[in-house]
């Protein structure tokens, strides 16, 4: 959890700027897949039904051209005087009858073989003799055919042309059929002698429309009464679609070029063309979503578009990643600047922008150091000028002392002390105008303090003693001057005030890569803050006292190392000064060079 | 630099995989040229007839062949086939098509490329002889057989013996005696003896078909009417019977059939695929006998004819193998499918080896008892064979009008001359 948390984190930047470019890729797709869809949509309807209403128009022609047909048919044979004659006669002899059924077929026959369509003529006399031109389509006899509906209706109104819709039935022989029908009436009398038919098979009436069809794309003909006589979608036939009628005659009556309907169950898009002659209506039906299904192929443009969308973010997650990434790297270097001291340059990796970046801050980075160097060194030698002129302040007052003792001493004629005296002073003299930076080994140190202590004795008598304890295995490293002797000086002028005879213990010894060195006095002890006075300053042997050695000590060497003062009152005191294991003299710096940075960072030294 | 070229390859990359992806999702659709189809299909045009016949033949083939039959009317057919086959272009045509015996040379003569011969495919010798004249072309066979049509004199018993006529008294008589009986008939039953159609001139067909003769002589292109002396006999015949006033005219089928069923008419000449429709009315069970045809009396006429009847033929389109495999295996040589066709369609075929089967010799209780299959499988045989020709049905336009001239009283040799004058110049 914690290393997910943080590697959302470190892709920060990439997460949020892929995130916005898939979101924009995903919805610019989107969207303009769905108006691709909307707009093509909107288009085919118009074009479709542009197209529709031309189409509508030209079956129009063809039912308009076949009701010619038979309006043309029927009065040919209400005019046809022979055919009139046969009919009303009732034939004798067996000649007659055969004379009178040739010629009234053969009368048929010009009539009917003069059009083309498909459509079946039928002649029914009042002496029930049939004539059936296309027997075929239509073996019906003249008892089932007086005694029908159609001839019924066709009686009751002798002066129209009616079309009438017989469903698949018996006397069809399971077909539905559209007969137009009329009564032959006598023109004086208005009489009926007979019937004419001109019966059509919904199979070929539909043959007017059917190339224009589709799936989805359906014609319909609808009688007044709201049945559908006649349609490519064959289980439509003979239903009662009166919604559908009354559409279809909206449509006609508004002058609309389509409109959308609800019927049978489903939305479909309506044209409709009046056919007054047939008392018809020609009704088209468009199932968009199966017609707007088979144009487009959604599946395919969601695909494209899907394929498009995973394309276009595979590219943007490749190329933010390589953007992103270097520029994360970027920053988490930075931020992980201070665990490697200000010192490692950034990688100068990625993209250019965060190349630049990088470069930028290097050379930010390397002036900074620069800089801080300067600054550094100059510091150094301003306090190394200090410590300078304090060490070479040896005090007057010491030499005048000294001086004066070894006159004292001439005086009462101890040549050989004075002699000590003079010889123990030239080398601490020589040993502390020499550089301050310069160290010594621990052997001459020691030598120096011996020196020291026996001016100090030839002085001051020997009620407090001096021992030294060293290491053997130390005697060759070394240690910067005039880093012991000042604590010397400080407890015989300092610890000795009450108590007149004491000890002072000198050890010097190798400890855990450290050298050691510890001043223990039994004197007086005192609290350690008041350690630093200025009280005596008379007898100081140089400006170096005890408060710079410490100081002095870490900006050498570092802050592992420095000077511990314990004490104890009336008991003594104790000063540890711990250093470095220094084997030979360096010239200038005697500080390890890896730790210099160190004091750099750590600036509250200064 | 390198960033600038990197992104090239980027931009490139980017339309390759755009360019392959638009690639994939268009369809392509591939050609394929003239392959043997899975598919069948054949054009008939009686549900309950020959349909049903090859859906009986598909059940007994196994059903080892997909075969799609398509309905057509018989005019549409003829059509149709004219169409296609004048175009040239065979695309859309059946591999197997029904067609009618006496216009099959009409089709064979014009297109004898567009059909495809099946001697190989059966033994012609099973064959009634005068099935394979109309069917055949140039010495090779190209329709197999289907249905007879082999005629009989149906009539009712019970009218007959009221005139004082027994069944002996009808077999094997002529076309004159026919009439005087018919008279008889009419005087004593009041009953008319037959019903025809002006319009259709099959009882001339029969009579000329009994004595060997047609409208064309034997090259099939010839027309012979005035000097055709069968001919000449059955105008005289079917005028005889008009003027015996004991016809009843009818003008289709329907009529045809009412006549009969109604009890109207006393006898009913015609070809076999009659009989469904005369026990189709079941009150007249048992009144009904079945006679030879007349023939007509001059040397040579037998007592035995045909009308209509219908072949399948192989078009010579990819799948011809397959078709013709199976016509062979079932109408050309299979018995007891031949037994099924008459036990379920009626269809009587003019498979000779067939007329032994069980089936063939059942007694119709309808026709009092009679072996009415087999009795007609007998008289199959004997049928004259003809050339049918080109044009049976142009020379019978002409002939009906005539035949109308005929009864209104225009002398025989004024009206056969007439006849063949208009048929020569009509089909020059």
């Amino acid at each position: 959890m914690k290393r997910f948390i943080r590697a959302v984190q470190n892709n920060n930047l990439f997460i949020k700027m892929f995130l916005v470019m898939v979101i924009s890729i995903i919805s610019v797709s989107v969207l303009i897949t769905f108006s691709t869809f909307r707009m093509s949509n909107n288009l085919f309807m118009e074009t479709f039904s542009i197209t529709n209403t031309k189409v509508l128009n030209q079956i129009k022609k063809q039912f308009e051209s076949y009701s010619y047909s038979v309006v043309f048919r029927v009065i040919n044979v209400q005019n046809n005087g022979t055919i009139k004659r046969l009919l009303t006669r009732e034939d004798i002899s067996s000649i007659e009858a055969s004379n009178s059924f040739y010629t009234i077929e053969d009368q048929m026959e010009r009539i009917y073989s003069e059009d083309p369509n498909e459509a079946n003529l039928i002649i029914l006399g009042k002496n029930r003799r049939l004539f059936n031109m296309k027997y075929m389509n239509w073996p019906v006899s003249a008892d089932n055919l007086i005694d029908h509906r159609i001839t019924q209706n066709t009686k009751a109104k002798p002066n129209e042309i009616l079309y009438q819709f017989i469903p698949d039935s018996e006397i069809t022989n399971g077909r539905p059929m559209i007969v137009a029908t009329k009564a032959l009436t006598e023109r004086s009398t208005n009489n009926i002698y007979g019937y004419v038919y001109i019966p059509i098979r919904e199979r070929d009436l539909r043959g007017f429309y059917e190339g224009y069809t589709s799936e989805g794309n359906s014609v319909l003909v609808v009688d007044g009464n709201g049945s559908i006589i006649s349609s490519n979608e064959q289980e439509l036939i003979g239903q009662d679609a009166q919604d559908l009628l009354a559409h279809a005659e909206e449509t006609e009556e508004n002058g609309l070029e389509y409109q959308d309907v609800h019927v049978f169950g489903k939305d479909y898009m309506l044209l409709a063309e009046a056919l007054p002659a047939l008392d018809m209506y020609l009704v088209n039906l468009i199932d968009k979503e199966m017609v707007i299904d088979n144009l487009i192929d959604t599946k395919e443009i969601v695909l494209i578009s899907i394929g498009i969308v995973l394309l276009a973010v595979g590219v943007v997650f490749i190329i933010s990643r390589r953007m992103t990434t270097s520029i994360s790297k970027l920053v988490r270097q930075i931020s992980d600047m201070a665990k490697y001291d200000f010192s490692k340059p950034v990688e100068e990796s990625g993209g250019y922008e965060a190349r630049k970046i990088a470069q930028a801050f290097n050379y930010m980075l390397n002036e900074l150091q620069e800089h801080v160097e300067v600054l550094l060194k100059t510091q150094r030698k301003q306090r190394k000028s200090e410590l300078e002129a304090l060490q070479y302040q040896i005090n007057p007052h010491f030499l005048y002392n000294t001086l004066t003792s070894v006159k004292f001493l001439v005086k009462e004629g101890k040549k050989g002390a004075a002699f000590d005296t003079i010889d123990a002073l030239i080398p601490l003299l020589q040993n502390a105008l020499g550089n301050v930076d310069e160290t010594i080994s621990v052997e001459q140190e020691v030598t120096n303090i011996k020196n020291y202590v026996l001016i100090n004795q030839t002085r001051y008598g020997d009620r407090v003693k001096v021992n030294t304890l060293i290491s053997p295995d130390c005697l060759h490293y070394h240690l910067p001057k005039l880093v012991i002797q000042p604590f010397i000086e400080n407890a015989f002028f300092h610890g000795f005030t009450k108590k007149k005879q004491g000890f002072i213990q000198i050890l010097i010894a190798k400890r855990d890569h450290k050298l050691i060195c510890e001043v223990i006095d039994t004197g007086d002890g005192m609290q350690v803050d008041k350690m630093q006075s200025n009280k005596g300053k008379r007898q100081l042997f140089s400006g170096i006292g005890i408060r710079n050695v410490h100081e002095r000590i870490q900006l050498l060497f570092g802050h592992a190392y420095g000077v511990q003062v314990s004490s104890e009152l009336k008991k003594g005191t104790k000063v540890k000064i711990v250093l470095p294991l220094l084997e030979e003299i360096t010239k200038n710096n005697t500080k390890p060079k890896n730790n210099a940075k160190n004091d750099f960072l750590h600036g509250e030294n200064f | 630099m390198m960033r600038f070229s990197q992104l090239r390859v980027w931009l490139l990359v980017v339309a390759v995989v755009t360019v392959l992806a638009l690639a994939a999702c268009s369809s392509d659709e591939t050609g394929g040229g003239e392959a043997e189809p899975d598919k069948i299909t054949a054009w008939a045009w009686d549900p309950y007839f020959n349909i049903a016949a090859l859906e009986i033949a598909k059940e007994s083939y196994g059903n080892k062949l997909e075969l799609d039959v398509i309905e057509n009317a018989q005019d549409d057919i003829v059509q149709k086939l004219n169409t296609g086959l004048s175009s040239g272009s065979m695309k859309g045509m059946p591999n197997i098509v029904l067609i009618e015996d006496q216009r099959a040379q009409g089709f064979l003569q014009s297109y004898p490329d567009a059909f495809f011969p099946i001697d190989e495919y059966f033994n012609l010798d099973d064959f009634a002889p005068y099935k394979l004249e109309p069917t055949s072309f140039d010495g090779k066979q190209y329709g197999l057989p289907f249905d007879t049509g082999v005629t009989g004199l149906f009539f009712r018993t019970d009218y007959l013996k009221e005139a004082g006529y027994t069944k002996e008294d009808l077999t094997n008589i002529t076309w004159e005696r026919y009439i005087e009986i018919g008279k008889d008939v009419k005087a004593k039953t009041g009953k008319d003896m037959i019903t025809l159609d002006p319009n259709d001139l099959g009882i001339i067909r029969v009579m000329i078909q009994s004595a060997g003769s047609w409208y064309m002589k034997e090259d099939g292109k010839t027309v012979n009417l005035v000097d055709n002396e069968p001919l000449r006999k059955a105008f005289e015949n079917y005028k005889a019977m008009m003027e015996a006033d004991f016809v009843k005219a009818n003008s289709d089928w329907s009529q045809f059939i009412a006549a009969f069923n109604s009890g109207d008419v006393a006898t009913v000449p015609s070809g076999n695929w009659i009989a469904p429709s005369i026990e189709a009315e079941e009150s007249q069970a048992g009144k009904w006998a079945v006679a030879p045809i007349p023939k007509l009396d001059i040397e040579g006429s037998v007592n035995a004819s045909n009308q209509g009847g219908s072949s399948f033929y192989v078009l010579n389109i990819p799948g011809k193998e397959k078709a013709a495999e199976f016509l062979g295996k079932t109408f050309g040589s299979n018995k007891d499918f031949y037994q099924n066709l008459v036990v379920e369609v009626g269809a009587l075929g003019t498979y000779t080896p067939a007329s032994d089967g069980e089936a063939y010799q059942t007694e119709n209780e309808f026709f009092g008892g009679q072996s009415v299959i087999s009795d007609f499988s007998k008289w199959m045989e004997e049928i004259p064979s003809v050339n049918y020709g080109l044009h049976t049905y142009a020379i019978e336009d002409i002939l009906a009008a005539e035949m109308q001239n005929y009864l209104k009283g225009k002398s025989l040799d004024d009206v056969l001359a007439d006849a063949q004058a208009q048929a020569e110049a009509q089909l020059k």
